[in-house]
């Protein structure tokens, strides 16, 4: 197990290498120029030139990509163009917006999602499990934004219990934290929980056809006892493969629920790094969470090793 | 009645009085802050490195200035107790009041007035025809120096006290710093500090009153008289959703929001506890720019065929809707209301009418060039005229091409000299403060000097040397024949064609006191009820 670990984190630097060319290629290749949008109107083309040159930015790509990566390598993720701050230290400003927004919709997806999905399942056909798809179908269609206009509207501005916009940081106290998180987690939610919630149910109703499950009611076993112990666990592993993979769905989602709740978060930090053309932050962001990504699915199939004994590495 | 706080309050009695001051402490902090909701992300600190007029603003916070603009344009003093000139006009002695301070407690010397001058200078266009024209600035002390020039030159008040790209005042260590790097620190004499602890670029600006802070005894008038700072703190939300923005104020979360869209003001306007008011001076000019160097558009028989089929009110509907008193046409290059405004020659723009201009754009001998127009989707005042403009091409027949892009990249190819056939552009939108084109020396595009001038590059001896002479005029009556002349001319070869103005209103919460209108967003002399 610990060789695989060591195989797994070992294999993210040439995943984490490729995603780095592919970033700063691309970002080479798209249209834009920061140097543009710094000088403004007024600025000649001879003004232009010479905010690119003190920018770097008329540097060969090879040359551009080699001090780029031998920067990162060293831990150091550069200098914004437009804030002159280090990239790394704007990055830690919007970790933790995104992350309490990521983490909060997460509990609050499988806490709702999985007895959803599993109750679904368990009265397959009635109008429980008619609800339950209904409600999946809706958090599927309805985009993100519009949940949350909807649930700001609703609980904002009509019934005036929760705030608009903004983040309250957790060292000002849990409650004000949380109250600025619980619209956009139920919007950023919604997709997520439509999500886990059919794959809980399509993966329950095969595993509820099972012999041991008829074994364990013929032994007299309780419904909650045969749905939570025998089914679930047992039906655990695709939803644990689809939590990890709503991980990039979350991140997606998180983009726009952070502009339409004024979060500060890494999401907004990229929309508007690229916006601006600012290459650094956008290299910075996309690799953070390239590697998040790689790290989740690792974790991911640790755990599955812990849930089903029967996988070995 | 203050909004009810669900989870506070449920957690408030969870704790059972564990956090009884929380409350009042808050409500303490939002009193003595102004929230705002600025108009773009404050992502640079330095008012001479980039021309984001979201940093500017910040600039009139942090920096003072020598003299500037009131209400009228008249050019008062600010920092500078007063000027006096000797020698023909051509030497100008300014005297720096007492008491004034940097925010990292130095004295501000004559020395430090020099250097932000000559970095000023290098960056701006105003700037630079003055640096054209001076022969040395030198301190004599440190409250006086001397602003020599080879020639009299009756604009250099106006150069620098000017609003669009103001002469900022910095300590001389940091004016030193090359005008095309940025600088590392906000240090000022204005009536603000900035609090850079805070700062979170994307989230957050905060600035806290100046309590060293000298302000003049006149009140304030524009960006003329006393600059008092009477609130705390100053605090800018980043808030790029408009609908949320909305929200916002419409809850009493943020104070101030600097430029609503048009299509939220009847809503805003609806809410008792809001004040939606225009507090810009000038509004705000659309403009569509043709790509002289390629065809169709070299050929000025067919920029005159588009020109007549343009109707600004269709441009200004578009913008801003059917709103009372939201916009107004414009038929002249100068911005209407100001010295220079004329329609000397605008017959052009009178015609608005289709059929005429598709017979004159025959007769032009358009032959079905593709016309590539840049629209920009994430900006959306530029947009709505863009696509005025293009269902106008397209009445026309001609064979349109239009490009929806982002603003980012629509800024990097405008650049382009290309022709389209290879990524260049025929046309494009954009808008421009009243501010910016009262006057030939600072408007961009009245340029017409090829290469040099702004992207579309018109070529015409003529304006340039109708543009000098305005530069050379000795009073305001011969400007005034100088800006008809300039008029005419510019209707003639159209570098490009006006397409009105609309206003930009501001909106605040009922509770915000002492707001005057200025030609710029400024925070001194606000306060909360």
């Amino acid at each position: 197990m610990f060789a695989y670990i060591v195989r797994r984190v070992l294999a993210t630097i040439p995943v984490m290498a490729i995603v780095a060319l592919f970033v700063f290629s691309l970002l080479y290749i798209a249209p834009g120029d920061p140097a543009a949008v710094i000088a403004g109107d007024q600025a000649t083309p001879d003004d232009v030139e010479r905010i690119r040159q003190s920018l770097g930015l008329d540097r060969p790509f090879l040359v551009r990509f080699g001090e780029w990566v031998f920067r990162i390598v060293r831990g150091d993720l550069g200098v914004s163009i437009f804030t002159n701050l280090p990239v790394s230290t704007m990055i830690a400003q919007r970790v933790q917006p995104t992350l309490s927004l990521m983490v909060l919709t997460l509990i609050l997806a499988v806490s709702i999602a999985v007895p959803m999905g599993v109750v679904a399942a368990w009265r397959q056909g009635t109008l429980v499990d008619r609800a339950v798809m209904g409600f999946a179908v809706l958090g599927f269609s309805v985009p993100v934004f519009v949940v949350g206009y909807v649930l700001a509207y609703i609980f904002a501005l009509e019934l005036d219990w929760l705030p608009v916009q903004g983040y309250t940081s957790l060292d000002q106290g849990f409650f004000p934290w949380l109250e600025n998180l619980i619209l956009p987690s139920i919007a950023l939610g919604g997709v997520y929980i439509a999500l886990i919630a059919r794959i809980t149910r399509a993966t329950m109703l095969e595993v509820l056809q099972q012999d041991y499950i008829r074994t364990a009611r013929a032994k007299g076993a309780g419904q909650g006892s045969i749905l939570f112990l025998h089914a679930l666990k047992n039906a655990a592993v695709p939803i644990v493969t689809v939590i990890g993979i709503g991980v990039a769905l979350l991140i997606g989602g998180a983009v726009v629920t952070e502009s339409v709740f004024a979060i500060p978060g890494l999401g907004r930090l990229t929309v508007d790094a690229i916006l601006r053309r600012d290459y650094p932050v956008i290299q910075g962001v996309i690799l953070l969470f390239s590697f998040v990504y790689v790290l989740v699915n690792l974790l991911i199939d640790i755990l599955y090793t812990l849930i089903d004994p029967r996988i070995r590495y | 009645m203050e909004r009810r706080s669900l989870i506070r309050g449920a957690g408030a009695a969870a704790m059972a009085g564990a956090l009884p001051a929380a409350p009042a402490i808050a409500q303490g902090a939002a009193a003595r802050t102004l929230r705002v909701v600025p108009q773009a992300n404050l992502t640079s600190l330095d008012p001479i490195w980039t021309t984001a007029v979201v940093t500017r603003n910040h600039g009139f916070m942090v920096y003072d200035q020598l003299c500037a603009q009131d209400a009228q344009g008249e050019i008062k003093p600010q920092m500078a107790e007063g000027w006096t000139t000797e020698n023909d006009g051509r030497d100008t002695t300014f005297t720096l009041r007492t008491g004034l301070k940097f925010h990292d407690g130095e004295p501000v010397r004559a020395a430090d007035c020099v250097a932000s001058m000559r970095r000023w200078a290098a960056r701006d266009t105003f700037g630079q025809v003055l640096w054209q024209r001076v022969d040395a600035v030198e301190a004599l002390d440190d409250r006086r120096f001397r602003v020599r020039l080879k020639q009299r030159f009756p604009l250099l008040l106006l150069a620098l006290g000017q609003t669009q790209f103001p002469c900022f005042i910095m300590p001389e260590r940091i004016a030193a710093t090359d005008p095309f790097q940025q600088t590392r620190e906000a240090i000022g004499s204005g009536p603000f500090r900035f609090v850079r602890d805070e700062w979170n670029p994307g989230q957050r600006a905060v600035w806290a009153r100046n309590e060293a802070y000298v302000p003049r005894q006149e009140p304030v008038d524009g960006l003329a008289g006393g600059r008092v700072p009477r609130i705390e703190r100053v605090e800018w939300t980043i808030i790029t959703d408009p609908a949320t923005a909305a929200n916002a104020m419409t809850t009493g979360e943020q104070d101030y929001w600097e430029l609503p869209l048009h299509d939220l003001l009847p809503l805003l306007r609806r809410s008792r506890d809001l004040v939606v008011q225009q507090r810009l001076l000038e509004g705000t000019y659309a403009i569509c720019r043709f790509n002289h160097l390629h065809p169709p558009f070299d050929n000025v028989a067919v920029r005159r065929a588009i020109a007549m089929a343009v109707d600004q009110r269709d441009y200004m509907r578009a913008v801003a809707g059917n709103e009372k008193d939201g916009w107004e046409t414009c038929e002249g290059v100068f911005t209407c209301g100001t010295a220079l405004a004329n329609e000397s020659g605008s017959e052009v723009l009178k015609v608005r009418n289709v059929e005429r201009a598709k017979a004159a754009l025959r007769e032009a001998g358009y032959a079905n060039q593709r016309v590539v127009l840049i629209a920009p989707g994430d900006y959306p005042q530029i947009n709505a005229i863009s696509m005025v403009t293009a269902d106008l091409l397209q009445r026309l027949g001609m064979n349109l091409e239009l490009v929806s892009t982002d603003w980012g990249t629509l800024v990097q190819r405008r650049a382009s000299r290309e022709p389209v056939e290879r990524g260049g552009w025929s046309m494009i939108h954009t808008t421009s403060s009243g501010q910016a084109l009262t006057l030939p020396v600072f408007h961009l595009f009245l340029r017409a000097n090829g290469p040099n001038a702004w992207f579309g590059w018109p070529t015409d001896a003529e304006i340039e040397k109708l543009r000098a002479a305005w530069l050379d005029a000795d009073d305001a009556a011969e400007a005034r024949l100088v800006g008809e002349a300039l008029n005419r001319r510019a209707m003639e070869v159209l570098p490009y064609i006006p397409l009105g103005f609309y206003w930009q209103p501001s909106v605040w919460r009922r509770n915000v006191t002492g707001v005057f209108r200025a030609p710029a967003t400024v925070f001194w002399n606000m306060g909360k009820a």
